[in-house]
């Protein structure tokens, strides 16, 4: 198996985060001078087997072959040193510094100590005009665009005499033209003989680029292919797996709701949340849903018209949304959701506390004891820090502060991430309970599983727009990834 | 109520570290020197703390929104030249009075509005650009001299007593219990330590995150226009330096009182504590002898201390918290 022209072979490459199976055996190929598309769902393992493979994390257990020789790869230098250079989503460049700079960042060429700056700057422009962009080695990146900062973390991987390339969604930020503008520098390197891994959701762009293609599901490796050889439907089925169409664990509360509409808007989106109804979002990362939930609470800076409970308003901005009833959990609670500083009462009441001058602090304190009682939220005191809360009840004490401003239409962002079995189970059952109760329920996901299990009707993103509705009889993961990856309905 | 009440020493030693620091600085000042525990002497430091303390309380409220307010020393001569100024031109104290505060208040809340509405970057820029503006106006108001003999009913804010005790104590007082009943029962009180806490929560939680910011730089203003007040009678005059480095010493005295530069953390009275400290340390020194350069090292040393004796303690209740988890 282990030919010598093969550059990159991974055998059996297994990694758990405590206790947690990550990377289960997954073994992965990259032959010379071949663009190699790894697919696959989020928290497929797609991630974390390139930071292996680019040393920022080290396998648990299995083998990784560079041109044949058997290497360990323990920090990202070691991996630069091989020639493998990984393009990262978020771009780690300096933005202050110039082009020339950033391409030879921490690997300046110097002569005893003395930075050689004229030599930085030939060789920038060399690197620059073979990728062809007319990118002046002098320019500030900060004035740079995406598309061309993406540019200048290739030339900084050419610099290196780097061989195989990672590239984590290098399309998803970029305009269709700079897209592919991209295409043709890749395929350019590819004739050169470099490699590269082109890790991407949209599977138009893998059959357009890709020699092969991997798919990853559970930590596995599940499909290798060309492109020629699979189909649209083909990678899909292989994303998603077994569970096509499996019905979702009964739940009374999740049905169609009644037919009153609590939450009608227009803009940004065509959107209606009926009373006692969970509506999900789905969506790959970067399609939207965060900032469609965070601009309907009026928290994006830009005035929203909605009707609620058929009355129209505009909600300008956060403290419009809590006056109409409106409540927000964040994708991330300890950034936007909680002060972690303060105790259980302070966060709780602090939403509730608008349009009074004195705290009721008797009052306060029973109803978060109340509340902390309800929701099962395990804290040594109402008064301890929530920094030492589980993820699990700083998620429910999130909850807990709208429940007590006595919210009526719920936007959920990602209501489950990070947070134990047991209380996403608990998290469930709060979220149906408000539904029993008449309350209207927004949540967006990235688990296919978690929207089955809670939405009636599931409405598909994909690059910030809405690529379709379905309800829950008709969805099944693959009608899902199908539109959330960009295909037709 | 199931209020845990078993309190450990790190606890103990989070919540009253700076009374602790100022009993044992007042004992060792007791031993040292015999003048010290003196009622005269006391009454006298109480009176020599009134303008740093009336500058800090301002200065709290600010830190504890995580912000910082480099304007009150100046904002503080400007109200002292400005109050002295009418004085002089046969305004009524208390029409004097209502302008050196109204003065303090108005720049205070440009400073806020400079901050939210404008967006600048951090509170350290339109605080210093004020910080400029108000020493420049002040000098401009004042022609450069200070302006002195002032009527005795405005001197009485500075310089005069109710029974034994002075009136700028009084002052002080009841500054403070209004400003512990604002940060600690009422609604506007909660929202900006929300705001230090974690603004973005705040925001997203319906807090009025733009003008609880105004009204906090606003009270800051205010604060310093009242130290302004009370500096100008007790020097029965208006000097257009007075004030200079109040900005310094009135955070020194917040953070010596256990406030945190990261927001969030501060009270009241550790504030009160903080700025004993410092007029103890400075009446101490002088009893001893010490002289003025040598005192400035000891306040540098012991703002340093301060904060570092801080940093264990919470360190140490972290442990103690993490552990009842």
């Amino acid at each position: 198996m282990a030919t010598p022209s093969v550059l990159l072979e991974l055998r059996g490459i297994s990694k758990s985060f405590s206790g947690f199976r990550v990377l289960d055996g997954v073994d992965f190929t990259v032959w010379p001078g071949e663009i190699h598309a790894l697919a696959g769902e989020n928290g497929a393992g797609k991630s974390t087997l390139m930071n292996i493979v680019s040393g920022v994390l080290t396998a648990d257990s299995g083998e990784m072959r560079w041109e044949g020789c058997a290497v360990s790869v323990r920090t990202p230098r070691e991996a630069q040193n091989l020639g493998i250079a990984f393009v990262h989503q978020e771009l780690a460049l300096a933005p202050d510094l110039s082009v020339a700079e950033n391409i030879f960042l921490g690997r300046h060429p110097s002569a005893r100590g003395w930075v050689r700056w004229r030599d930085i700057e030939r060789r920038s422009r060399e690197l620059l005009d073979e990728l062809g962009h007319g990118i002046d080695a002098r320019a500030r990146v900060r004035d740079l665009s995406l598309a061309q900062r993406q540019l200048v973390e290739i030339a900084r991987a050419l610099a290196f005499q780097s061989r195989l390339i990672i590239m984590d969604e290098p399309t998803a930020p970029l305009t269709t033209r700079d897209a592919e503008g991209l295409f043709r520098t890749m395929r350019a390197l590819r004739d050169r003989g470099v490699s590269i891994i082109y890790i991407s959701h949209r599977l138009k762009e893998i059959f357009e680029i890709a020699d092969r293609v991997t798919v990853m599901r559970d930590g596995r490796t599940v499909l290798s292919a060309t492109p020629a050889a699979t189909s649209e439907d083909g990678l899909v089925r292989a994303m998603a797996g077994e569970v096509l169409t499996r019905a979702s664990a009964a739940s009374p509360g999740a049905a169609a709701g009644s037919m009153q509409p609590a939450l009608r808007v227009d803009e940004p989106h065509r959107l209606t949340v009926h009373r006692g109804e969970v509506v999900g979002i789905a969506g790959l990362a970067g399609a939207g849903r965060t900032r469609l939930l965070e601009t309907l609470f009026g928290a994006r800076g830009r005035p929203v018209k909605a009707e609620i409970d058929g009355t129209p308003v505009t909600i300008r901005h956060p403290q419009d949304a809590v006056r109409h009833g409106l409540a927000l959990v964040p994708d991330d609670r300890k950034a936007k959701g909680l002060v972690l500083g303060a105790g259980l009462v302070e966060n709780i009441a602090l939403p509730a506390a608008r349009g009074r001058l004195f705290l009721r602090a008797e009052v306060e304190r029973l109803a978060t004891e109340r509340l902390v009682d309800e929701l099962r939220i395990r804290a040594a005191s109402i008064d301890q820090p929530l920094r030492f809360l589980s993820g699990g009840n700083q998620q429910k004490a999130v909850l807990a502060k709208w429940l007590y401003a006595g919210a009526r239409i719920f936007l959920l962002d990602e209501p489950t991430r990070g947070v134990d079995v047991r209380s996403k189970a608990e998290i469930y059952e709060i979220i149906l309970t408000l539904c029993a109760r008449g309350c209207a329920v927004l949540v967006a996901s990235s688990e296919m599983e978690e929207l089955m299990a809670l939405a009636g009707r599931i409405v598909v993103m994909h690059r910030g727009r809405i690529a379709g509705e379905m309800a829950r009889h008709e969805a099944s993961e693959e009608r899902i990834l199908k539109l959330a990856t960009g295909g037709t309905h | 109520m199931t209020k845990a009440k078993r309190l450990s020493t790190a606890i103990v030693l989070q919540r009253f570290g700076p009374l602790l620091g100022l009993m044992i600085l007042c004992g060792a000042l007791g031993i040292l020197s015999d003048h010290f525990l003196t009622f005269d002497n006391l009454v006298n430091v109480f009176r020599q703390s009134a303008v740093n303390a009336l500058v800090a309380l301002g200065q709290l409220a600010v830190i504890v929104t995580a912000g910082i307010d480099l304007s009150v020393g100046s904002i503080l001569g400007l109200s002292c030249v400005l109050a002295a100024q009418m004085l002089k031109a046969g305004v009524p104290p208390a029409a004097a009075l209502v302008a050196a505060l109204g003065i303090g208040a108005a720049m205070g809340s440009i400073n806020g509005i400079l901050l939210t509405k404008l967006r600048l970057p951090h509170p350290f820029i339109p605080t210093l650009g004020m910080m400029n503006v108000g020493r420049g106006l002040a000098l401009v108001v004042s022609g450069g001299f200070p302006i002195s003999e002032l009527p005795s009913g405005f001197r009485f804010w500075g310089a005069g007593s109710v029974l034994w005790i002075p009136a700028p104590v009084i002052v002080v007082v009841v500054c403070y219990l209004i400003f512990h009943v604002f940060l600690t029962r009422t609604t506007v009180g909660r929202d900006i330590y929300a705001i230090g806490g974690n603004p973005q929560a705040a925001m997203l939680s319906g807090v009025p995150v733009d003008r609880r910011l105004i009204t906090v730089y606003l009270l800051s203003g205010l604060m310093a226009g009242a130290a302004g007040i009370v500096l100008a009678g007790r020097m029965n005059s208006g000097f257009p330096l007075a004030g200079s480095g109040a900005e310094l010493d009135s955070i020194a005295a917040v953070i010596i009182g256990g406030a945190s530069f990261f927001g969030g953390v501060g009270t009241v009275g550790g504030t009160l504590v903080g700025a004993l400290i410092m007029a103890v340390l400075r009446n101490g020194l002088n009893l001893l002898n010490v002289s003025a350069s040598w005192q400035t090292v000891v306040i540098g040393v012991v703002i340093v201390g301060a904060v570092l004796v801080d940093v264990v303690r919470k360190r140490a209740a972290e442990r103690a918290q993490s552990a009842a988890a």
